[in-house]
């Protein structure tokens, strides 16, 4: 019999639909699976044993034919989603016994469309971090080398579709915590344009930069989960208001030619020679595939990584007040004041990172520094959308690397700044609001790589018919 | 950018973190190096550049003013760490003269 647990999500889909197996036999094989190997590789926090209980369900409607789009299929959630009477830790002390009153947006649109959650997986504490190694609970491994870092902050989430735990899973992406973590695991990971997918319910970090995404084994599989989590919601105010085409039908079709640009300057200044090489191969793959290429000039973008940690700190740190001790989550022992409850509360519920951002946040935001640092960096936010949108009128999406180097054994990166720069790639598009992803380039000493793939607002469709036309002629997203 | 310790017990004040002493100078480390990088958007004039803060450039989606019934306040205070009676609990801030 074929292991369920490695297909793919749209193969998954045909055999429920087909009868060659049930939602009961996928979701009781991946629970086995997840109880067996979460032990090593600690990417969930929470397991949901009752989704088998929720899988005959869905059987019982898949055999009256009254399945949705995603009946019965089994997903893991990023522990930044919350769900109705379940715990959301945000990889957090803070909300180590934070029981959600209500759920996200992207539960309910995934729930509505007929899957089934396995567990929520671990993260970065609040998604500050490139490694996985902040979370109150410990860090996540690497499927593919167990002495490495999933990357971060959705590590849990990567590592969980890496190693076959689900056939895909949720995500956020503030400054690269999708792409970066996928190309680390070697999966596919896409973050729509900012406003396609719904902040409500997904526990904020930087609000001008936080979007929900998907991990999954190729990018046939992400476009029809990312095109399940998107749309309009009248709850976020944020959201875009703007019809959601069919993004799988967007990213299987023949009939979409593309001009993919090559930012020359960036390219020139890869430091790692394997890493420099393994880019200009992907572009030949492309080119071999029907893509033109060209050459362009993407300007200021040695700005973003400066500009993003002023502007993700001083969010952070406006966003996270609410943690106060009072209504919800950790509150200190016995404070003997109000302020001593606030700042008690906080200094034990926060691990060092988040506090260092929110530290940096407050900073930058204080009397005197605000127009040096926040307007400031808001002015190159500006230049960084520029340039982009300069580029966008003479090609269709732009391809750089995803990160500098493959993951990076646990602990091994002390220095923050060194940390922050493993965002290096990703961090632009956030800053602008674009859509981007990236997909398995190959390997260096059998450590995957990723290309990212970059497109112009609401053009997801178009990043994913690269994607796509990349893995129609490579097999590096089938080799975990 | 230097930041002094008078610096780093001015922002933990306004960001309510109480910082012990002993971890001081390695955080203090850290904070130099995170805005030593910070500073380098010096070297870009940007005196004609609009400020960006927000992706979304037009208003708000702000929906209808209308009160809804969404809210369950026992449902909401059921995990707050200390309530009585529809309230939250926080230590005494204003002092009683007898």
């Amino acid at each position: 019999m074929t292991n369920l647990t490695s297909l793919s999500l749209l193969e998954q889909i045909d055999g429920l639909k087909n009868k060659k197996f049930s939602s009961e036999e996928l979701t009781s094989d991946y629970l086995k699976k997840i109880h067996k190997k979460n032990k090593d590789l600690n990417c969930f926090i929470s397991i949901d044993d009752s989704a088998i209980e929720k899988a005959k369900e869905c059987d019982e409607r898949i055999s009256k034919n009254k399945g949705n789009i995603l009946e019965g299929i089994p997903i893991a959630h990023k522990d930044i989603f919350c769900i109705k009477d379940q715990r959301t830790t945000c990889g957090s002390k803070m909300l180590d016994n934070f029981i959600s009153p209500y759920s996200s947006t992207v539960y309910e649109k995934l729930s509505n469309a007929g899957v089934i959650t396995l567990g929520k997986t671990n993260m970065d504490e609040f998604a500050m971090g490139s490694s996985n190694e902040t979370s109150f609970y410990g860090n996540v491994k690497n499927p593919i080398d167990l002495e490495r870092v999933p990357g971060g902050s959705s590590g849990g989430s990567a590592a969980a579709v890496s190693a076959n735990l689900c056939s895909f899973s949720t995500g956020t992406d503030t400054g690269g915590s999708i792409r970066q973590p996928a190309a680390f695991c070697g999966i596919t990971g896409i973050k729509p344009t900012y406003g396609r997918v719904s902040r409500w319910g997904m526990i904020a970090f930087a609000s001008s930069l936080d979007q929900g995404g998907i991990f999954a084994k190729n990018a046939l599989d992400a476009s029809l989960a990312l095109e399940n989590i998107s749309g309009f919601d009248p709850k976020d105010s944020t959201s875009i208001n703007k019809k959601v085409p069919s993004l799988l039908k967007e990213a299987s079709s023949k009939d979409m030619d593309h001009i993919v640009g090559i930012p020359k300057s960036i390219i020139t200044n890869i430091k790692d020679a394997k890493v420099k090489n393994n880019f200009e191969e992907s572009i030949k793959i492309l080119e071999n595939s029907g893509i033109k290429i060209k050459e362009i000039e993407l300007p200021n973008l040695e700005y973003a990584l400066p500009a993003y940690y002023v502007i993700a700190p001083a969010e952070c740190s406006a966003n996270l007040s609410r943690y106060d001790g009072v209504r919800f989550g950790h509150r200190c022992e016995d404070p003997v004041d109000l302020n001593d409850l606030y700042s008690r509360s906080r200094a034990e519920g926060f691990g060092d990172e988040v506090k260092k951002r929110i530290l940096i946040g407050t900073y930058c935001l204080s009397a005197g520094y605000y127009d040096a640092y926040y307007i400031k960096a808001q002015k190159i936010r500006n230049l960084i959308k520029e340039s982009f949108s300069n580029a966008f009128k003479e090609v269709s999406s732009i391809a750089m690397p995803t990160c500098a180097n493959v993951s990076f054994k646990l602990n091994s990166i002390q220095s923050p700044v060194e940390m922050y720069e493993q965002d290096i790639y990703t961090i632009p598009a956030n800053l602008a609001g674009l859509p981007a992803m990236s997909v398995p380039s190959g390997k260096i000493n059998n450590l995957p790589l990723g290309i990212q793939f970059i497109g112009d607002y609401l053009k997801e469709g178009i990043i994913l018919n690269i994607a796509n036309k990349f893995q129609e002629q490579t097999d590096f997203h089938k080799q975990i | 950018m230097k930041i002094s310790e008078e610096t780093l017990n001015n922002i933990s004040a306004l960001s309510k973190i109480k910082i012990d002493d002993d971890i001081k100078p390695k955080l203090i480390e850290d904070l130099e190096a995170i805005m030593a990088m910070v500073d380098e958007m010096n070297k870009i004039d940007t005196d004609k550049v609009e400020p960006m803060s927000h992706p979304i450039g037009d208003a708000q989606n702000l929906r209808e003013d209308i009160s809804d019934k969404n809210i369950d306040r026992d449902a909401f205070q059921k995990h707050a760490p200390k309530t009585d009676d529809g309230f939250y609990l926080t230590p005494k801030v204003i002092e009683q003269n007898d």
